[in-house]
C-alpha cells in the first residue's frame, strides 16, 4: 500500500507541474502585449515599464518559467491587476463557497442516486427500474443550467420559497442552507441519474457473480448479501466517477454560480476572463488544478484500499 | 408580483412542502428587498478601479463614487442639466473660462484626514491632467484657491462640456489630498478616504455594501443601507428581481421588450437615456475596402429598420450618426439611403461581386443577431460575409496596434460606444491620434481635425450645431460607417420607488428614495 501511495503521490506531483507548465505557456501564447493587456489602452508607458518589472515581465521566459514555478510552490499566486489584492487570498475566499455547492450537490446526488441504483438491480425489470431508469436518463439529459432557471421560475418566483442570488449573510447558517438549496439542486440533479445508472450496471454484473450466488446458497439474507457483499464491490467504479465528478464539479459549477450569483472559483474563473485579469485565472485555474489531482488521488487510494488488486495496476 | 405576507396558511403550506421534500431547514419569508431601510440593486460587473482618473467604464465606478465621494455638481434630472452636490455652498460660471465655487463647512474625510477644502478640489483636479481621463480635462488650467473653503476654476480655454461633461461625470470626483498623497497619489477599489453619506465594504465578486457615514452632515439620504449585488448575467438579475431580491436591476434590451408587453406586478421600466451609438465599422485601410464605391454599397444595402426590429425588438432608436438623440449635433436621417438596387449597382460597377468579407462583433445577442441582418443584406448585393463572434477581452482590442496584428485584418466590426451628455465627448475618439487606438475604422481628416478644435472652445449652440453635425457627414463620408442603432440603457426596478439615473446610465444610488 505504501508503494502504491508513494507513486500515486509522484504521479500527482508530475501532473501539477505538468499543468503548471501548459498554463504558463497558453498565457504566454495569447496575442498582444501582456503588459497592455493588463493595464488597458490609457496606461502611460511609465505605468507600463513599472507593471512589466513588477511581474517579470521584461525578463526572458525561461526565467518568468522559474520565478513563477517558484511562486507557485511558495504559495504565491500572484497580484489582482486591478484591486491590487492577494491572489490567493480572493481565492481562499472564493473556494469555502465552492466547495460547499459541489458537496451538497454530489451529496445529495449520492443520498438519492446510490440507493435508486440499488433498488434497480435487486429488482430488475420491476416498475422501481423503470422509473429510475426514466428519471436517469430525464435528469443526465437536461443541462443543469436549465434546471437552474426551471428552479428559480417555480420555487423563487411562483413561491416564494427560496432565494435566488447570492450564498447568504456571513454567519448566518440558516440563510447561507436556504441560498444553497436552489443551486445544489440544479448541479446534484444530473448526478442523481448518472449514479443510479451507474451503481445498477455495477450491481447487476456483481449479483451474477459466482461468489454471491454461493452467499445465498448458503441461506444468507437478502439485506446481507446485498450490502455486504455485493455492494463493496460493486461500488468501487461509482467512488472513481464521485472522485472524478467531484473534482469537475470545482470548476464545473460555473453556470450555477453564474445563473445563482453565488461566490465561487468558476464565476471568478468567468468573471476574470472577461475583465482579463490573467493573474487571477492563472491562479484560479491552478487551485482547481491542484484539488482535481488531490481529489482523484483520494478516491484511487480509498479504491485502492478497498480492492488490494488495483495497488498492482499502475 | 405581489407582496408575500407570511401567514399562518401560508406558512403551513411551506412547512408541508419542507417536509414532502425531506427537508428539516426553515424557510423565512421573502419580503421586499427595499422594504425598511435597505435598497437593493444589482450590479452587473466588478468594480476594477474607483480612482476617478483610472477607472473604467462609468458603472458601477460612478455609481459608487456617487455615494461616497465629494464632486461639485451633480447630473441633474434633465438629460443636459446639472445640479450644485450637497458639498457646495454655490457655484457660479462667471465667464466662459472661470468657475467660481465656494464648499459647505463641516464635511469631514475618514480618518484622520480633516475637513474637505479646495485644496482638495485643486489637487483632484490638477492630478487629472495626468490621468487615463486627461481628455476630459483638456481645457483646465489650474484652480485658484481663495481660502480653505473657495476657489476658481481657470480654464486655459472655453471649453463648453467642462460643466456639464467634466465636473458632473465621474471624472469630477474630488479625493482627500492628505489621504491620496500618503497612499502613493493612485488607487484602485478602497479609497484612502471617503466624506459622501455612505462608507463602503466591499466583498470581491459578491457584494458593496453602502452603510450609513455617521460624520456626514449633510441632507439624510432616503435609505439608510444600500446592498450592491454583483449579478453578471442579465437575466438572473431579472430573474432575481421578479422574486423580490432585487429593487433595481438593469436589463437587456430583449428583456425590455418582454416587459414592455407585460410588466410584474409593483414593476416599472425606466429608460434611463439613450448615450450609446452603435455603428458598423469599415476599415478604409483593408485592400478589400480600398473603393469607396463599395463602402458607399454596404452603406446603402443595410436595413437598419430589420435590425432595430429584429435584433433590439423595437426598443432602440435607429441612429443617423455617433451624436446621440437630444444632444446638440444630433441628426435625424444619415446622408445615404437605404437602397439595395443602387448599392448593388455599385457592386457591379466596382466590379466587386462575389466579395468575401469578415464581420467581427462582440459575442452578444443583439450584436450577433445585428450581425445575421447585415449578412443577409450583403449577400443580397454579392457580398458573402462571415460573422467572428469574439468575448470581450479580444473584441476590445482586435483594432488596437499595441495589442497585436488582428487590426490589420480587420475588415468589417459592429461596435458600441457609450457617450456622456456632450457631442464633444463621443467626437474625440475619431481624431487622428485615434486611428490604431479607437479609430478602428482607420481615417483621418484635416477638416475633422479644425472642426474638433473649434468644437472644444465654441460656446454657441447654434454653432456647435453645425460643427458636430459636419463633423459626422465627414465620417460618413469616408465610407467607413454605417449608422446602426442608439441602445437604451433601461431599468427595471419597483414601482413605488423613485429611482434616478444620470444620463449616462449610472444609478444615482443616493438619491433613491420610496415614493
Amino acid at each position: 500500500m505504501w508503494w502504491y501511495l508513494l507513486k500515486r503521490l509522484g504521479l500527482s506531483v508530475i501532473i501539477v507541474l505538468m499543468a503548471i507548465a501548459v498554463l504558463f505557456v497558453m498565457l504566454h501564447s495569447i496575442p498582444g502585449d501582456p503588459v497592455s493587456i493588463a493595464l488597458g489602452p490609457r496606461a502611460t508607458p511609465e505605468i507600463q515599464a513599472a507593471y512589466a518589472e513588477k511581474m517579470h515581465l521584461d525578463k526572458p521566459l525561461p526565467y518568468q518559467f522559474l520565478i513563477f514555478v517558484s511562486s507557485v510552490l511558495q504559495g504565491d499566486l500572484g497580484t489582482d491587476v486591478f484591486s491590487n489584492r492577494s491572489v490567493g487570498l480572493t481565492l481562499a475566499e472564493q473556494l469555502p463557497y465552492t466547495i460547499t455547492l459541489a458537496v451538497a450537490a454530489l451529496g445529495w446526488a449520492i443520498i438519492l442516486g446510490i440507493p435508486l441504483g440499488c433498488l434497480s438491480a435487486i429488482w430488475p425489470n420491476s416498475w422501481i427500474d423503470r422509473v429510475t431508469g426514466i428519471l436517469s436518463v430525464g435528469t443526465i439529459a437536461v443541462p443543469s443550467f436549465l434546471v437552474s432557471i426551471w428552479a428559480i421560475l417555480v420555487f423563487a418566483i411562483m413561491l416564494h420559497w427560496l432565494p435566488v442570488i447570492g450564498a447568504g449573510d456571513e454567519g448566518d447558517i440558516v440563510d447561507q442552507l436556504r441560498h444553497l438549496i436552489l443551486p445544489a439542486f440544479a448541479v446534484g440533479l444530473g448526478w442523481v441519474g448518472y449514479l443510479a445508472r451507474m451503481v445498477r450496471a455495477s450491481m447487476l454484473e456483481v449479483m451474477g457473480e459466482n461468489y454471491i450466488r454461493s452467499a445465498r446458497a448458503f441461506g444468507l439474507p437478502a439485506r446481507v448479501v446485498v450490502f455486504r457483499y455485493a455492494l463493496p464491490v460493486a461500488i468501487l467504479p461509482t467512488i472513481t466517477l464521485i472522485g472524478v465528478g467531484f473534482g469537475g464539479l470545482l470548476s464545473g459549477t460555473v453556470f450555477a454560480e453564474i445563473i445563482f450569483s453565488r461566490p465561487g472559483v468558476g464565476r471568478i474563473i468567468y468573471d476574470m476572463v472577461q475583465a482579463r485579469n490573467f493573474p487571477v485565472v492563472q491562479g484560479a485555474v491552478l487551485v482547481t488544478i491542484a484539488l482535481y489531482v488531490i481529489v482523484t488521488l483520494i478516491s484511487d487510494l480509498l479504491v485502492s484500499w478497498l480492492d488490494p488488486r488495483v495497488r498492482d495496476s499502475l | 408580483m405581489s407582496k408575500l405576507t407570511q401567514s399562518r396558511r401560508s406558512f403551513l403550506q411551506t412547512a408541508a412542502f419542507a417536509g414532502a421534500a425531506g427537508l428539516t431547514g426553515s424557510f423565512p419569508g421573502i419580503s421586499w428587498s427595499a422594504e425598511g431601510d435597505t435598497l437593493t440593486v444589482r450590479f452587473d460587473r466588478e468594480m476594477e478601479s474607483l480612482d476617478p482618473g483610472y477607472y473604467v467604464g462609468g458603472h458601477p465606478a460612478n455609481d459608487v463614487n456617487w455615494c461616497l465621494m465629494p464632486a461639485l455638481i451633480y447630473f441633474g434630472d434633465s438629460d443636459s442639466g446639472w445640479v450644485p452636490s450637497p458639498y457646495v455652498e454655490s457655484i457660479v460660471v462667471t465667464d466662459s473660462t472661470h468657475i467660481d465655487f465656494t464648499l459647505k463647512k463641516g464635511f469631514m474625510w475618514s480618518g484622520d484626514n480633516g475637513e474637505l477644502t479646495a485644496e482638495d478640489v485643486a489637487y483632484s483636479f490638477e492630478r487629472m491632467k495626468d490621468s487615463e481621463w486627461k481628455g476630459d480635462y483638456v481645457a483646465f488650467d489650474r484652480v485658484e484657491v481663495k481660502d480653505s473653503h473657495s476657489g476658481t476654476i481657470v480654464l486655459n480655454q472655453p471649453f463648453a462640456p467642462f460643466v456639464s461633461l467634466t465636473l458632473a461625470s465621474g471624472t469630477g470626483i474630488i479625493n482627500s489630498k492628505k489621504a491620496l498623497e500618503a497612499v502613493g497619489g493612485k488607487y484602485t477599489t478602497e479609497p484612502p478616504a471617503t466624506c459622501g453619506p455612505y462608507v463602503m465594504e466591499h466583498k470581491q465578486a459578491q457584494w458593496v455594501k453602502m452603510r450609513p457615514n455617521p460624520n456626514w452632515t449633510g441632507p439624510k439620504p432616503a435609505f439608510a443601507n444600500i446592498d450592491c449585488i454583483f449579478v453578471t448575467d442579465s437575466e438572473s438579475g431579472a430573474l432575481a428581481f421578479e422574486a423580490g431580491e432585487l429593487d433595481c436591476a438593469k436589463i437587456t434590451s430583449s428583456a425590455y421588450a418582454r416587459y414592455q408587453k407585460e410588466l410584474p406586478d409593483n414593476a416599472a421600466l425606466t429608460v434611463a437615456g439613450a448615450l450609446q451609438y452603435m455603428w458598423m465599422g469599415i476599415n478604409t485601410e483593408n485592400p478589400k475596402l480600398a473603393d469607396p464605391n463599395i463602402r458607399r454599397a454596404i452603406q446603402m444595402a443595410v436595413d437598419v429598420d430589420s435590425i432595430v426590429a429584429g435584433a433590439y425588438s423595437g426598443t432602440a432608436e435607429k441612429s443617423s450618426g455617433i451624436i446621440c438623440p437630444g444632444l446638440v449635433g444630433h441628426r435625424s436621417a444619415p446622408g445615404y439611403p437605404y437602397d439595395p438596387v443602387a448599392a448593388k449597382a455599385l457592386i457591379d460597377e466596382a466590379g466587386a461581386s462575389g466579395l468575401k468579407l469578415t464581420l467581427r462583433t462582440l459575442n452578444a445577442q443583439e450584436r450577433v443577431l445585428a450581425a445575421q441582418i447585415i449578412q443577409a443584406n450583403l449577400a443580397v448585393i454579392g457580398i458573402t460575409v462571415e460573422i467572428i463572434p469574439l468575448d470581450s477581452g479580444p473584441f476590445w482590442e482586435m483594432g488596437q496596434e499595441s495589442k497585436g496584428d488582428t487590426w490589420k485584418d480587420m475588415e468589417l466590426h459592429i461596435m458600441r460606444f457609450g457617450a456622456g451628455p456632450d457631442p464633444y465627448e463621443a467626437t474625440q475618439w475619431f481624431v487622428r491620434d485615434q486611428v490604431g487606438i479607437w479609430n478602428w475604422e482607420r481615417w483621418s481628416s484635416d477638416e475633422f481635425e479644425e472642426l474638433y478644435a473649434k468644437g472644444i472652445a465654441e460656446t454657441d449652440s447654434a454653432e456647435r450645431e453645425k460643427i458636430y453635425v459636419r463633423m459626422q457627414e465627414i465620417m460618413e463620408e469616408t465610407g467607413g460607417y454605417v449608422w446602426l442603432t442608439h441602445e437604451p440603457e433601461v431599468f427595471l426596478h419597483r414601482a413605488d420607488l423613485d429611482a434616478h439615473f444620470a444620463p449616462t446610465g449610472e444609478m444615482q444610488l443616493a438619491s433613491f428614495a420610496p415614493k
